[in-house]
């Protein structure tokens, strides 16, 4: 019949993030009482006053229980909007705290956790989900309560004015109860479908609006009118089924009250008239009943919050439960200063090294070995997939690489601090994501700390500082997807520059001047050059300008490594990297201008 | 042809910023058109409301005669027949709302179903640059979440908005009517209550903005920090940025806390004006009572009165928030069936003689996506009927655009395109499109089965020509290797079949029309040697005989053609045969087959 299922771990759930705020809610159920026991009141005194109208009692005897019944009004609305403030309050607390934790659990979880699970995924979790479990600590729980307060109280003083009577109210009220909170389940049930049924008018839209050049080349328009209109018909016909049970339960619940009155007025009536009951009496157990009528109504809707609420809650959970694989910073203690200032020499070992995605059928990388010496600059080529990203991902231990793999400075990878590592690397990754904020946050997202004087270097490393006078407000110009558009350029190298500011030992460099004009590039190389002496550097690069400088250049095909030596070597090979390299020269003179 | 990708939000990102008047003439004009059609169901719906009214007011008064006239005297007989009375209008009531409710669910849904329908067809004859113009999701929201607005206000709105005021205009003569002295004390909470809820109304509206504000900043924030999570990572950024979001939580959440106290304070203000309004009545109620004015009856029947007063006045400020946020959903939908569909067929399209001989013209072809970005320079070009055409260049050349601008996704902003002699702007655009067959790179399967996607409805492809038609391309083997055969589902736009697969089907298809010119966009996507074989067979059947433009990015196909055009950004700069191009030294052609044959 009502069956919410709150067994087991998704309990222990609730608790958890309820307990907390026990004094909390034991308050709003204090208050809760408080406020039923002083509305309850109100009939009571309304029962005196026509006693004291049938007794012919002076009006200010009657004034008088008016008045008493204002002070039970005032004194009930105030205890109840506190009961209220106090327990959907305390709501808002619970959803922040796990809204807190989602969030914490996401700068925990690696990268590999981001790939599987779509953007949108996570963010109906963390926002209708965290909605759901709103309704249930604050209305669902302060309902559920007030029902249980007020159904207890109101039967209690109807049995002392009279048991017969309140007996026979009840065959009225149960049966009309278990109607609502049926029809309501299975209106709940029927607006499933038919929120199903919208999702497919959204999937079907979609697919249309998304292929519209093919639909109008293949002069499918009306076709497609006819699928649509289809299918917006059966949502319409989901939604008249639907307002058949929704109309049903809410005129029932429109008769509630009335068949309470029904049954008070021919059996109580009976009962005033016989004299079994005074009039008086007969009034207030009227109005008792009438209290009744809203929590009977509100109970179907208090099962669907709970129901709706374990499934957010599980939902929310699964994500919260997942193990990060690599240990985030977040769980170590901060790093003290001196970890942070002892300089690393920036050697990178790489031995036998061979990974495979999450899922994946075959291993990005197989069996690669690379011993990078500190200071040292080294190229990475390959084609498009061989593998080059997922390399420089390990060694910045963006997925997790197998222990005794990459060593940095001698020690394996795996048994460092995630901090000390990433504190050591700056990395400008191939897409150049920048977050929408100013200009000076996103070169100084790694270095909160930096002066004004670090920001101005990095940029005119990074040779931005020329375009920062055509953007309006310089520095603190924000950009990003909400802010001002920069060109492919330009985002770039101020990813370069935010990679630049911390000084890293390390740097790594994923193709990162492909949108950057050639005059700019050789800028831009030489002055990192100067930069970057002594410092180890990893580019992934099919640029003859850039390849050619570096100490050394190794060859990437299909997750192996193939070829290996200097620039002038390599070419000399004729192999995979002279081709590649010819490749991308005619490729130069193709996008020339 | 590149595909645009939909970034579908949860709810609430998309904030399309229109505030709605509660009631805008012009916009219920408008929506007025749609529900006209259904007036009569709309008409019996608000006489449905009344006669619910009329059943519900009548049973307080039945009360009061109980009370007054059978109850207190003692007349059992009497008081029988009181409840039955009452138990019919319990009845009549139970049964009227549901056929009320029923009715305006139905005409609600017709609306909205002739509403969605429309704009969705209105968007089926709108260009492919409005497309560009306008993101996916924005779309989605018209026809879905914009549309839903339009439905509840129906449901909830302000036919509901009516009934009230119908029924409050009812209780309040009844009232006075009953004894005027004691309506005006029960009515005198009226003023200061509306005075009380408007003031709140402001508040908690003010609040709510706050509310909204704060959440799309902490859901923006949330959405860029798992999009960029990586970089957070890598740049050691998560306690900074866990900071953040825990102060943008915290603001969300004392921001809902006030939100919180303000609700909770105007729900119980309206619980203690009926509580209040209870006490006056006892108060007068005893002194005219007393006064032997009135009687008990009529005293419960008038607080019976005053409580059904009170819950149409709450609900009033309720009903104006739905009504609002209708006229910007309104506003909005307008605002798409208010743009005008650019590429039409003309109002006295030219007829092609019969079936095309496939003779394209380009003259002087000049376009641009966007002002002063000019993708095509120039481009004068003709292609014989019957001839064999590669069109080849470097990424971003133009090739696509060139196709685009032959079916008229996009008009030319100068020169003119010929098919068969005739400006193709003066085609009617449906034979212009049905003249020339498109195989795309990335074939595309429709909802439906395999055969709908060979026929696409057309009844002129009978079931000889498809089978014809898989034969000819070598489909038919796959094709009935499919538990289903011909009727097989394709799901998801193919996503059961092969990329192999689907292009056998969109071959298959392209031949059962028999196009007169047949442009094909050659896949880039790799399938196995025996596919491949397949594949080159299948379409040499298809090109057999007809006018053909390959947009080419396989040598073999390049060299089997009559004819090669090399587009370089946006200009035709060289066309002659495989040879003849390939002995420029130097030339765009050459530099893109060696860079073929290095691949």
């Amino acid at each position: 019949m009502i069956h919410v299922s709150l067994a087991g771990p998704m309990l222990s759930h609730f608790l958890e993030y309820g307990w907390p705020y026990r004094s909390r809610y034991a308050g709003g159920l204090l208050l809760l009482l408080a406020t039923n026991g002083l509305s309850l009141g109100i009939p009571w005194l309304l029962r005196d006053a026509i006693a004291a109208m049938e007794r012919g009692a002076r009006l200010t005897t009657v004034a008088a229980i008016a008045g008493g019944m204002v002070a039970l009004a005032a004194g009930q609305s105030v205890v109840r909007t506190m009961s209220r403030i106090t327990i959907l309050g305390t709501s808002r607390h619970v959803v922040s705290d796990v809204r807190e934790s989602f969030f914490r659990q996401l700068c925990r979880l690696p990268a590999t956790f981001n790939d599987a699970q779509r953007t949108g995924d996570i963010m109906s979790r963390g926002i209708n989900d965290l909605q759901l479990l709103r309704s249930f600590y604050g209305p669902g729980v302060l309902n559920l309560c007030n029902t249980v307060i007020v159904y207890v109280a109101v039967l209690t003083l109807l049995f002392t004015i009279d048991v017969r009577l309140t007996l026979l109210s009840l065959l009225v009220y149960p049966p009309l109860f278990l109607g609502v909170n049926r029809l309501s389940r299975r209106m709940y049930a029927l607006s499933r479908r038919a929120q199903e049924q919208l999702a497919v008018i959204s999937s079907r839209a979609q697919e249309n609006f998304s292929g519209i050049q093919q639909v109008k080349t293949f002069v499918q328009e009306e076709r497609e009118i006819a699928a649509f209109s289809e299918a917006c018909a059966e949502f319409r016909r989901r939604n008249l089924s639907m307002a058949a049970v929704r109309g049903a339960m809410l005129s029932l619940i429109g008769v509630v009250a009335g068949s309470g009155t029904l049954l008070v007025l021919f059996v109580g009536g009976r009962h005033v008239a016989l004299g079994r009951i005074t009039f008086p009496d007969f009034v207030a157990f009227f109005a008792y009943l009438g209290l009744l009528a809203w929590p009977t109504i509100a109970f179907g809707w208090i099962v669907n919050v709970f129901q709706r609420g374990v499934g957010a809650m599980e939902r929310v959970q699964e994500i919260l439960l997942l193990s990060p694989g690599i240990p985030s910073p977040l769980d170590d203690a901060p790093l003290l200063a001196a970890e942070t200032d002892a300089e690393m020499a920036g050697a990178i070992d790489i031995r036998g090294l061979t990974f495979t995605y999450p899922g994946a059928a075959s291993p990005a990388l197989s069996d690669v070995s690379l011993s990078i010496p500190a200071g040292s600059s080294v190229g990475i080529v390959g084609a498009v997939g061989s593998g080059k990203s997922t390399l420089l991902d390990l060694i910045a231990r963006v997925y997790p690489a197998p222990p005794g793999t990459i060593f940095v400075d001698g020690a394996d990878l795996t048994t460092m601090p995630t901090q000390r590592i990433r504190r050591s690397i700056g990395y400008v990754p191939q897409e150049a994501f920048l977050f929408s904020r100013s200009l000076r946050e996103n070169v100084a997202f790694g270095e909160p700390d930096a002066t004004e004087a670090d920001v101005r270097r990095a940029v005119e490393t990074a040779r931005l500082s020329g375009d920062l006078e055509t953007f309006p407000g310089g520095l603190d110009t924000v950009v990003g997807e909400r802010g001002f558009t920069l060109s492919g350029g330009q985002r770039q190298r101020t990813t370069l520059a935010r990679a630049l500011i911390g000084n890293p030992r390390i740097l790594i460099l994923d193709d990162v001047l492909s949108s950057v004009d050639a005059d700019t590039e050789r800028e831009i190389l030489s002055r990192l050059a100067e930069r970057l002496r002594g410092r180890t550097c990893l580019f992934v690069s099919h640029r003859f300008s850039v390849l050619a400088g570096l100490d050394r250049i190794v060859v990437l095909d299909d997750g192996r490594l193939v070829e290996s030596g200097s620039h002038a070597e390599l070419i000399e090979k004729e192999g995979v990297y002279a081709r590649l390299l010819e490749q991308s020269r005619l490729e130069r003179r193709l996008e020339a201008p | 042809m590149s595909t645009r990708r939909g970034l579908r939000l949860p709810a609430g990102l998309h904030d399309d910023s229109i505030v709605g008047r509660v009631y805008d003439t012009r916009m219920i004009r408008r929506l007025w058109e749609y529900v006209k059609p259904h007036r009569a169901l709309v008409a019996l719906s608000l006489a449905l409301m009344i006669a619910v009214s009329a059943a519900q007011l009548v049973q307080p008064w039945l009360v009061m005669v109980a009370i007054d006239e059978h109850i207190r005297t003692g007349d059992l007989g009497g008081l029988a027949w009181i409840a039955g009375l009452f138990l019919l209008a319990l009845t009549g009531e139970f049964l009227l709302r549901y056929a009320q409710l029923y009715v305006l669910e139905w005409t609600g849904q017709n609306v909205v179903y002739d509403l969605r329908t429309t704009v969705f067809a209105h968007l089926q004859r709108l260009p492919s640059s409005f497309f560009d113009r306008n993101p996916i999701g924005r779309l989605m929201t018209r026809v879905t979440s914009d549309v839903e607005a339009i439905n509840e206000a129906f449901a909830s709105g302000l036919v509901m908005m009516l009934a009230d005021l119908f029924k409050l205009a009812v209780i309040v003569a009844i009232l006075l009517w009953m004894d005027w002295r004691l309506a005006l004390v029960a009515f005198a909470i009226v003023p200061p209550m509306i005075a009380l809820s408007w003031f709140f109304r402001l508040r908690l509206r003010q609040i709510y903005r706050d509310v909204r504000r704060l959440v799309a900043r902490l859901n923006a924030f949330l959405q860029e920090n798992v999009t960029g999570m990586r970089l957070v990572q890598l740049f050691g950024r998560e306690r900074q940025n866990l900071a953040e979001f825990e102060r943008l939580n915290r603001d969300h959440r004392d921001a809902e806390l006030s939100a919180v106290a303000y609700d909770s304070s105007f729900s119980s203000v309206a619980e203690l004006v009926a509580s209040i309004t209870l006490a006056a009545i006892v108060w007068a109620g005893g002194w005219r009572l007393l006064a032997a004015a009135i009687t008990f009856g009529t005293l419960v029947a008038f607080i019976e009165y005053a409580g059904k007063f009170f819950q149409p006045v709450q609900q009033l400020s309720q009903r104006f928030a739905v009504m609002q946020a209708a006229m910007a959903s309104a506003e909005r939908i307008f605002g798409v069936l208010d743009v005008e569909p650019s590429i039409r067929s003309p109002e006295a399209p030219r007829a092609l003689p019969g079936r095309p001989r496939g003779e394209i013209a380009f003259e002087d072809v000049t376009f641009a996506y966007n002002e002063g970005e000019p993708v095509l320079r120039d481009i004068s070009l003709e292609i014989r009927p019957g001839e064999r055409v590669a069109v080849v260049g470097w990424t971003g050349s133009g090739k696509t655009t060139l196709i685009r601008l032959l079916v008229r996704l996009y008009d030319v902003q100068d020169g003119r395109i010929r098919l068969d002699g005739v400006d193709i702007r003066e085609l009617a655009v449906p034979d212009l499109r049905r003249a020339v067959g498109v195989v795309l790179q990335e074939p595309f399967l429709f909802s439906g089965t395999i055969g709908d996607n060979i026929t696409l409805g057309d009844e002129r492809i009978d079931g000889e020509k498809v089978r014809r038609a898989l034969e000819l391309t070598g489909a038919q083997r796959f094709v009935s290797s499919l538990p289903g055969g011909l009727d097989e589902e394709v799901k998801e736009r193919g996503s059961n079949l092969s990329v192999g697969e689907r292009q056998m089907i969109s071959f298959a298809r392209a031949l059962a029309f028999d196009p007169a010119v047949l442009i094909l966009d050659e896949a880039t996507a790799s399938v196995d040697p025996e596919t491949e074989q397949a594949l080159q067979y299948a379409m040499s059947t298809l090109m057999h005989g007809r006018t053909s433009i390959v947009i080419a990015h396989r040598l073999a196909t390049v060299r089997d053609a009559d004819r090669i055009l090399v587009l370089h950004k946006g200009r035709l700069v060289e066309q002659g045969t495989h040879d003849e191009l390939l002995a420029k030294s130097d030339g765009i052609y050459r530099t893109l087959y060696t860079l073929q044959a290095a691949g």
